[in-house]
């Protein structure tokens, strides 16, 4: 292999370190229980393959030192006798320090289940994300879609549901994986400690867009997070410029997405109440954009094929009067 | 012996390759079909990928809400009684043209029309208990407040 092959083999590894999708960069409390159990399962079996490949080349060298010396292989060994013996313990031990290890990791997983927790229920959908708050105010849940937010320092209980198909919501930063099952509410908590952007992902084979089932999670102060919350809980503010967009989205769009303040009402695809104040488009396929959202209402199956969202003809300034119109809605 | 049955396998599993094959891109078709002759309304009517995509938007465009099973009269889709014809171009003229201000012709585009006709003119072909099966498919799970899971 030579040099230059070398350095990019060594950047694809490096790409992995940027540590928003990564349980080696434990930023949670769950997260931070499996981040433990992983290290413990890496030294304690590591060091029992480094006595197996020593014990190997030991019995090895023996026999061809015997080999020397004398012809008799059959005769009893004490000192092989007393090594199997050792060699059982030593693997009782090991298997015992990961037993008591899974075990506390389990409990560290668990431990908040007795508390009182912000509710969020997640419902996994041919491939985006559902996402509704519980109102802390009202009895209301506000919706969005593909994006999480969570404050730091609380717990947040995360109670999962799909709606057609098994998908896993994984969010590697802040805690393990838990499946997505039709007919099923799994409830998942997350204590998420450090602030900063982060990336979920489907973890179970969902389809052909599996890949693009993504969503944008971001860790932030209680503070913060309250006002975003509130944000998200307005109606939608449709501004003068806009109201051919909104005329045109009532009359195509309107009866899969809901935006709410208007009258479209539609619950087959991702709310769009405050779509441009998300950082990704279609559940991490584009980046926010006014023009990533022109390219996805121009030809969805083009960028995602397979999406559930067809594609609408509109004309062109139809097409540019919706994307503006998304584009503002903050 | 074994391998007699290997090949019937594979045979058995190559008879299920095109019923379900899916396009994607400029092969939909841009037009109304052309009478109940044109030769694009098989790709579509026997074809179960389009079938279901038009039993998806059937119920996400609310067509469902007024077209239940149980309801009497023309309203009724699966009794096979069709007022307007049961041929394909003149279903698709009934969804298109002929519900009045809900104007179907000019909000839904023209491939999606042309898999909802193919869903209504295969109604007929399952018993109410499949039908019921379908819906329910279709409706997924509950979410927002018809939420129905822990509270």
């Amino acid at each position: 292999m030579n040099s230059r092959s070398m350095a990019l083999l060594g950047m694809v590894l490096l790409a992995g370190c940027s540590g928003v999708q990564s349980p080696l960069v434990p930023s949670g409390d769950q997260a931070g229980a499996l981040h433990n159990l992983f290290w413990l399962m890496v030294v304690v079996c590591g060091g029992i393959y480094l006595l197996v490949i020593a014990g190997l080349a030991w019995g090895l060298m023996r026999v061809r030192r015997q080999s020397a010396t004398t012809s008799d292989h059959t005769a009893s060994d004490k000192r092989l006798d007393k090594g199997v013996w050792v060699a059982a313990a030593v693997i009782v031990a090991g298997l015992t320090v990961l037993i008591v290890g899974s075990f506390l990791a389990d409990r560290a997983l668990f431990a908040t289940r007795g508390q009182s927790a912000m509710m969020v229920r997640v419902t996994g959908y041919q491939w985006w994300w559902r996402i509704e708050y519980r109102d802390p105010a009202g009895n209301r849940w506000i919706e969005t879609a593909n994006e999480l937010h969570l404050p730091a320092g609380r717990t947040t209980r995360v109670q999962l549901g799909s709606a057609d198909v098994i998908h896993s919501f994984w969010v590697p930063n802040v805690a393990g994986k838990l499946d997505l099952i039709p007919g099923r509410r799994n409830q998942l908590d997350l204590t998420p400690r450090r602030e900063g952007w982060f990336r979920g992902q489907c973890a179970e084979f969902c389809g052909t867009q599996h890949a693009h089932m993504a969503f944008d999670v971001k860790v932030e102060s209680p503070a913060t997070f309250d006002a975003w919350l509130a944000g998200q809980g307005r109606n939608a503010t449709t501004p003068a410029a806009s109201e051919r967009g909104q005329g045109v989205f009532a009359q195509n769009c309107a009866a899969c997405h809901g935006i709410r303040g208007t009258l479209a009402y539609g619950r087959a695809g991702p709310d769009l109440t405050h779509i441009a104040s998300r950082r990704s488009i279609a559940a991490g396929t584009l980046p926010m954009s006014r023009g990533g959202l022109q390219g996805w209402i121009a030809q969805p199956q083009a960028l995602k094929p397979g999406t559930a969202m067809p594609t609408i003809p509109l004309s062109a300034a139809d097409a540019n009067a919706v994307a503006q119109y998304l584009a503002g809605l903050k | 012996m074994a391998r007699v049955a290997t090949v019937l396998l594979f045979v058995a599993c190559l008879c299920g390759c095109s019923n379900e094959a899916r396009y994607v891109g400029p092969t939909m078709p841009q037009t109304p079909p052309a009478g109940d002759g044109d030769p694009r309304i098989a790709s579509y009517q026997s074809n179960l990928y389009q079938v279901s995509q038009g039993g998806r938007y059937f119920a996400w465009y609310g067509c469902s809400g007024c077209h239940a099973d149980d309801v009497a009269g023309v309203r009724n889709l699966p009794d096979s009684l069709w007022r307007h014809g049961g041929g394909f171009a003149q279903v698709y003229g009934s969804i298109a043209d002929r519900h009045g201000a809900l104007s179907f012709g000019k909000r839904i585009p023209v491939e999606q029309l042309w898999q909802l006709t193919a869903y209504v003119r295969d109604l007929p072909h399952h018993t109410p208990e499949k039908r019921r099966r379908l819906e329910v498919d279709q409706k997924a799970e509950a979410v927002g407040p018809a939420w129905t899971g822990p509270q």
